[in-house]
């Protein structure tokens, strides 16, 4: 039973990766051979196919969520699962719903191949250059961190000038951190249940391993520097906080949580690191909240406060934070079947973002009813 | 009779119009804002941001832009302190501004040598030439044509304003 269901799971994942190709950009001249154009030209089927796939993404994330609660994944059926996702999914099209890998190449190309300060020079400023045919944020200087443009010197050197091989280099930076923060999470939890909880959730699965955002490398360092604290090194930790801050800035949210950490240090108090999780992801998930403010909550932003779900006791919040992840899967529905961000669409994107959250909290209501009359 | 009259003064009008315009086109580039000026506490502080943001401004387009955006500073503190008739320190500031604006060009040549394709840039600075062609044609007009200026306790110092403005505005020239 369990090896049919991973079975499924990989032919799945096979069948979403080639779903994804239907996403190719027209203007994307280096994929010129495969595009369809079935994503714009057949927006209806494609929506469907689209919600078809996140549902059973997430059939799939409660069946190996209830076997391993029944202590039914080992920690050998864990990798091999997680094996399964990264090999399918790295060869998956990146910009289904996000141009941001482009983004990110674009600044490492201005900042490696350039040479000019991405903080001041917009890619537009290199009229022929063929990433302007494609990408979407042409006339922005760099959005990140100085420290995500140092890592993305990688991918890009490793791609040799060869635009292919440099998109999944990048896929393959971020895949890296995916497995780095797994470790992490292994190493302060011991336990397979609530890794799996992270691991396979699939918003973390699509938004890192396929539209390929850099959040979990930023969430990467903040867990390395939680570590590094609970080890007693707080200088390195303090470092890797400094070094996630400067990936996206959003982590700067998590210092009144580092404070209480090093007062609980300097009175050389016992640090409740259930408590210190639960903070954290409270922080991450106001800041989350928050961004709405700025620009829009981007469903990858969930990943900030997913990070913390293995560690958590409140399964309330638990709770919460999965039907978020699911209803934030579901916010790029309305742009997939209307095509334009203007309209209806930015009033649908909130509805149907938290109708998964309505739901939970109903379900959550009606259980203590229950529960309670039969007491 | 009345029609000729009213000819020759149309004549006259348009005449008056054409000689007394500047030569230069109007050029929609926009000058900043005049900062902090000499004497002011934060001008030392300013100076010392100048040096720092050189290094910021790393690449050859940064180094155009950085080299531009202190030409233009520096103009709009020596129009400033020209029309508070602060000769010296205008004069000194219009010289820095000059320093500045020639150094703009050889680094588009840079930038085109590396495969960049500099248009847009290059129009950007000759718009940007027009406009302080046209300040400094505007400056011509009011300022003395020299100016001792005598500090107190120091020697006197002869400034050629109109020596110093006409080679200004042949320098933007240059990048029309």
């Amino acid at each position: 039973m369990k090896k049919i269901l991973i079975l499924g799971y990989l032919i799945h994942l096979l069948l979403f990766t080639i779903f994804s190709y239907f996403f190719v950009d027209p203007n994307l001249i280096y994929l010129r051979n495969i595009y369809t154009g079935f994503a714009f030209d057949y927006r209806g089927i494609t929506t469907f196919i689209y919600s078809l796939f996140i549902l059973s993404f997430f059939i799939f994330y409660f069946l190996f969520l209830r076997l391993a609660g029944k202590r039914l994944i080992n920690q050998k059926d864990l990798i091999i699962l997680i094996t399964v996702t990264i090999a399918s999914l790295l060869f998956s099209y990146p910009a289904l719903v996000s141009y941001d890998i482009f983004n990110y190449i674009a600044t490492a190309k201005v900042s490696f191949y350039y040479l000019e300060n991405p903080y001041l020079i917009m890619p537009i400023q290199f009229a022929n250059d063929p990433l302007l045919l494609f990408m979407q944020a042409a006339n922005k200087t760099a959005l990140y961190g100085p420290f995500w443009i140092l890592l993305t010197s990688f991918p890009f050197m490793l791609g040799l000038g060869q635009f292919l091989i440099t998109l999944f280099s990048f896929k393959l930076l971020i895949l890296v951190f995916y497995l780095l923060t797994l470790y992490l999470m292994y190493k302060f939890s011991k336990n397979t249940e609530v890794l799996i909880m992270f691991a396979l959730n699939p918003l973390v699965i699509f938004e890192s391993l396929v539209g390929t955002h850099n959040d979990i490398v930023m969430m990467f360092f903040v867990l390395l520097s939680l570590y590094l604290f609970k080890n007693k090194k707080i200088l390195f930790g303090i470092v890797f906080l400094l070094l996630s801050i400067f990936i996206k800035f959003a982590t700067f949210f998590l210092i009144p949580v580092f404070i209480y950490l090093l007062i609980q240090k300097i009175n050389k108090k016992e640090v409740n690191w259930d408590k210190v999780f639960l903070l954290a992801s409270i922080s991450m998930f106001i800041i989350f909240l928050l961004s709405s403010f700025r620009e829009e909550i981007y469903p990858w932003y969930g990943i900030w406060f997913l990070v913390f779900i293995p560690f958590i006791k409140n399964s309330l919040l638990k709770g919460l934070y999965i039907s978020l992840s699911l209803g934030l899967l579901l916010r790029y529905i309305p742009y997939m079947y209307l095509g334009t961000y203007f309209g209806p669409t930015p009033t649908l994107k909130i509805i149907l973002m938290l109708i998964p959250v309505f739901l939970f909290l109903v379900y959550k209501v009606i259980i203590k009813t229950i529960s309670s009359k039969s007491i | 009779m009345f029609a000729r009259h009213k000819f020759i003064i149309v004549i006259i009008i348009f005449l008056f119009c054409v000689l007394t315009s500047s030569a230069f086109a109007k050029s929609e580039y926009v000058l900043p804002y005049p900062s902090t000026m000499p004497g002011s506490i934060f001008y030392k502080v300013s100076l010392v941001k100048e040096k720092v943001m050189q290094y910021w401004y790393f690449g050859n387009f940064g180094q155009f832009f950085y080299n531009l955006k202190q030409s233009d500073k520096y103009l709009v503190e020596a129009k400033t302190l020209f029309e508070y008739n602060q000769y010296l320190l205008g004069f000194q500031a219009l010289q820095k501004s000059n320093k500045y604006f020639l150094k703009t060009k050889p680094y588009l040549i840079k930038a085109q040598s590396e495969g960049k394709d500099i248009s847009e840039n290059s129009n950007m600075l000759s718009d940007a030439a027009l406009k302080h062609a046209e300040v400094l044609t505007d400056l011509q007009g009011r300022l003395p044509k020299s100016f001792v200026w005598t500090p107190e306790r120091d020697k006197p110092t002869n400034l050629n304003l109109k020596k110093t403005i006409e080679e200004s505005i042949k320098i933007r020239e240059r990048y029309l």
